[in-house]
């Protein structure tokens, strides 16, 4: 099992670099930070000086390994445009962003959980069908529509919750609601199909023939063997929640990390940018990782070797 | 905002068990009433767009000017008639002496710093030095200055090579910042904690979602000091939930009205709106520079304004919100009222094409900017090159966001632009182009034709005359005769319409725009008593 962790930790770090790299690389082809920097009577010589100044002018690789080194003790470089540590940027609107996904994620599975388990145990029946009904429009409609539409009925119209911004839980509700919108969907399926082949299997029908009350069977043996895939869905989606809420984040004012990073792409500051990318993909690695060895807390039978 | 946390105490008080009722309630009214005085103390404002640069010295885009203008004030200022006032300087002039131009300043008396520093000359030579650092973002307009000398405290004069007339748009460029403060704090501590002389001081800043400032009570300017004790800025990007946070009195006044929205805003009870043309002017600009270009030609030039119907673009993409110009709008320097636009007229277009040897048209690629600096500029960007395309000069279109359109736009950077692209340029308010005709028509790729596709020693000639022409008249003639000269030769670009800025605030709120920071900046602003 250690060996496991540690044989995944460390792929978790060169997927890390990796994907480090492929930003560090894309985000120099995509323009150039100073024209952004500096104001629009400045000279080709002006264009130099700066370069200069952010050591933009060295190689590629160069500033590559430059970066990477700097970010082992722990220096990630400092905003064009804020002037301040890049990862501090990062870090400070990482708890609006693990608020926000938390809720998002509560809000999919308290919809899904009940969804998927009603329709796979009344399958055929109007329940089902309207899970189905439900999992199907969840789909089709992208979250910032949804948030969207929140904001003018619940917020603007009815006046029960906020339109934007942090603060108390009722600023969470309505994007809570929109980032968890389209997972519920994808977890109501998972859950039915997994729920359907585990209601078919034998230890089910074993436990149906000693007695035991179906909802015990469906709620305490059934739910907890289906649950192996939608774990890996929630690891998926919780780790899209913490790295890509940037459209709800945007719809709702929410100062989360996948916005400032975005927006930091727009504006051409790269070690925002990298700073952002390093602490998506350790979420990604991390949350993963925890996915993999829930697995087999929930499934004895499976064994990390 | 605490719309649910509100509701939820009033409907739910404590329950009270043996106690009499009575003191309590008392007791939660004057609470009430203590945290209603208080609160109604708070200005919730909403803007679009953020700042990032909050220190003047360091700011690039237009939308640091609003962030500045709360904590930073200048020598000069314009009132909210658009005309400009001595601010920070109590008297100046303009002299000659021997073969130097002298600009001598004497500053007003008991101005002070947030922190409580009294404001002197020392301070702005101080400011002089960090602004023509060369990476300042404020180096150029410092171009023909040689010095600036400190006679004492109040007294302090800039000594130029050349006279230079865009310093007075620039309200004498320089900006008033704390000496000793700044030594003490550094960088790093003005940006994160500005300190100036202006009317509200800094209290609190979370990046991306909220600034917070109060009254600075030792204010100098009794006239212009808010009235309003604390004010909270909001950043709200989507123009959604920025109107939507304003309809349910989460915000007491927002920035940039939707275009298409305007109208139904003007009709909602308790509500005031206002639409004010913008310190920006639109225009299509042309590489003219490479004499193989068919744009080099200006009868291609020509057929170009002919092919766009700007007043349908104005009407039905911005829904009126917008000034059409043929150079200049009325109020600026060098407006000619007798200076029309180019009529809308495809069949013309198609004529001069066929008169430049281009009887099927020309093929050319057109740039349009996808982030929204302006309203609807993405569409407005579509729809000219549509227009173009329905007479003949057909675009290969390219949408940019900003980054990518300012680095094409700018000659000093590369690549360099090769054919058509919707842009705009700042003129200020009140409109001077002294500047801004510099960078679109000087052959120059330094600062003078910074953001040029033209090359015409004419016009090199006649916009450094601009620049060093200091008489007022003259200024004007010469700003005049440049305008139609550069309108007949379709030259440095061709202006379609000014763009006005919509605010919208509840009777609430007493406010009166005053035109630094595109009008948003917050002199008079009050809760209405």
């Amino acid at each position: 099992m250690r060996r496991y962790v540690l044989n995944r930790l460390w792929q978790g770090a060169v997927a890390v670099v990796g994907a480090l790299f492929i930003v560090f690389v894309a985000q120099r082809l995509s323009g150039d930070p100073v024209a952004l920097l500096l104001p629009m009577d400045a000279t080709e010589a002006d264009f130099e000086a700066m370069r200069q100044a952010l050591g933009l002018d060295r190689p590629l690789p160069v500033q590559f390994v430059v970066f990477l080194r700097d970010a082992l003790t722990g220096d990630f470089g400092h905003s064009y445009l804020w002037n301040m540590p890049a990862m501090d940027l990062v870090l400070e609107r990482l708890p609006a962003t693990l608020e926000l996904a938390l809720a998002g994620l509560v809000f999919a599975l308290a919809l899904a959980v009940p969804l998927g388990v009603l329709s796979a145990v009344h399958r055929g029946g109007w329940i089902d069908n309207a899970a189905k009904l439900f999992a199907m429009l969840g789909q089709a409609m992208p979250g910032f529509w949804v948030g969207l539409l929140l904001i003018v009925f619940v917020a603007v119209q009815l006046q029960w919750l906020p339109a934007y911004g942090r603060g108390t839980v009722g600023h969470l509700i309505l994007p809570a609601i929109a980032l968890g919108w389209y997972p519920v969907a994808a977890m109501t399926r998972t859950l039915r199909s997994s729920m359907l082949d585990i209601l078919q299997s034998d230890f089910v029908r074993m436990e149906r023939a000693i007695g035991l009350p179906e909802r015990a069977i469906v709620w305490r043996f059934a739910l907890r063997n289906a649950a192996v895939p939608l774990v890996t869905l929630i690891g998926v989606y919780f780790a899209n929640m913490l790295g890509g809420a940037f459209v709800i984040e945007v719809v709702f004012a929410w100062p989360g990390v996948g916005r400032a990073v975005v927006e930091a792409v727009f504006a051409r500051d790269f070690p925002v940018v990298q700073a952002g990318v390093i602490l998506a993909a350790v979420i990604f690695v991390v949350v993963n990782l925890i996915v993999d060895l829930t697995y087999g807390l929930i499934d004895p039978r499976i064994r990390h070797e | 905002m605490a719309i649910l946390s509100v509701k939820l105490h009033a409907a739910a008080p404590p329950p009270m068990h043996g106690i009499s009722v009575a003191p309590f309630l008392l007791g939660v009214a004057f609470a009430g009433l203590l945290a209603a005085a208080a609160e109604a103390e708070e200005i919730v404002v909403a803007f679009g767009a953020e700042p990032t640069q909050v220190e003047p010295t360091r700011a690039t885009a237009g939308v640091d000017a609003y962030f500045v203008s709360l904590f930073y004030e200048q020598l000069l200022n314009v009132d909210p008639e658009l005309e400009r006032i001595n601010w920070l300087a109590e008297s100046w002039s303009f002299d000659r002496a021997g073969a130097d131009h002298v600009l001598s300043v004497t500053l007003r008396e008991g101005v002070k710093f947030h922190n409580g520093d009294t404001l002197s000359a020392h301070d702005f030579r101080f400011a002089y030095e960090r602004q023509r650092d060369p990476m300042s973002r404020a180096a150029g307009r410092f171009r023909y200055v040689r010095d600036l000398v400190v006679h004492d405290d109040r007294r302090f004069a800039i000594v130029f090579d050349e006279p230079d007339a865009a310093f007075v748009p620039w309200n004498l460029a320089l900006w008033a910042v704390p000496r000793r403060h700044f030594e003490a704090v550094g960088e790093v501590g003005m940006q994160m904690h500005p300190v100036g002389t202006g009317p509200w001081k800094f209290v609190s800043r979370k990046p991306r979602e909220e600034l917070v400032v109060e009254r600075f009570e030792d204010y100098w300017n009794a006239g212009a000091k808010p009235r309003a004790k604390r004010l909270v800025i909001k950043i709200i990007p989507e123009d959604t939930t920025r109107v939507a946070a304003f309809k349910t009195g989460e915000v007491d006044w927002i920035d940039a009205v939707p275009p298409a929205q305007v109208q139904a805003f003007s009709r909602i009870p308790g509500v005031r709106t206002v639409s004010l043309p913008g310190p920006n002017n639109l225009y299509i600009g042309m590489h003219a520079t490479d004499p193989r270009h068919p744009l080099a030609d200006v009868r291609v030039r020509r057929a170009v304004a002919h092919a766009i119907d700007v007043d349908a673009i104005v009407e039905y993409v911005v829904h009126g919100q917008g000034i059409r110009t043929a150079q200049l709008a009325p109020g600026s320097v060098g407006y000619d009222a007798a200076l029309e636009p180019y009529p809308y007229d495809p069949d013309r277009s198609r004529a001069l094409l066929a008169e430049a040897g281009y009887p099927r048209g020309i093929r050319v690629n057109c740039y349009n900017l996808t982030t929204p600096r302006e309203p609807n500029i993405k569409e407005v960007g579509e729809a000219v090159f549509a227009f173009l395309s329905a007479a003949g000069i057909r675009c290969r279109i390219e949408q940019m966001e900003y980054g990518a359109w300012i680095n094409l736009l700018r000659v000093a950077s590369r690549p360099r632009m090769d054919g058509i692209i919707s842009a705009m340029w700042g003129h200020g308010l009140p409109a001077d182009p002294t500047d801004a005709w510099s960078g679109h028509l000087h052959t120059s790729t330094d600062a003078w034709g910074r953001n040029s596709y033209h090359s015409d020693p004419m016009f090199d000639g006649l916009v450094e005359s601009l620049r060093t022409t200091m008489d007022p008249g003259a200024r004007y003639r010469l700003a005049t005769r440049i305008a139609r000269l550069k309108h007949e030769q379709v030259a440095g670009g061709l202006p379609t319409y000014r763009p006005m800025i919509s605010l919208a605030w509840r009777d609430k709120i007493a406010f009166r725009p005053w035109p630094a920071a595109g009008w948003r900046s917050m002199y008079e602003i009050d809760l209405a008593r």
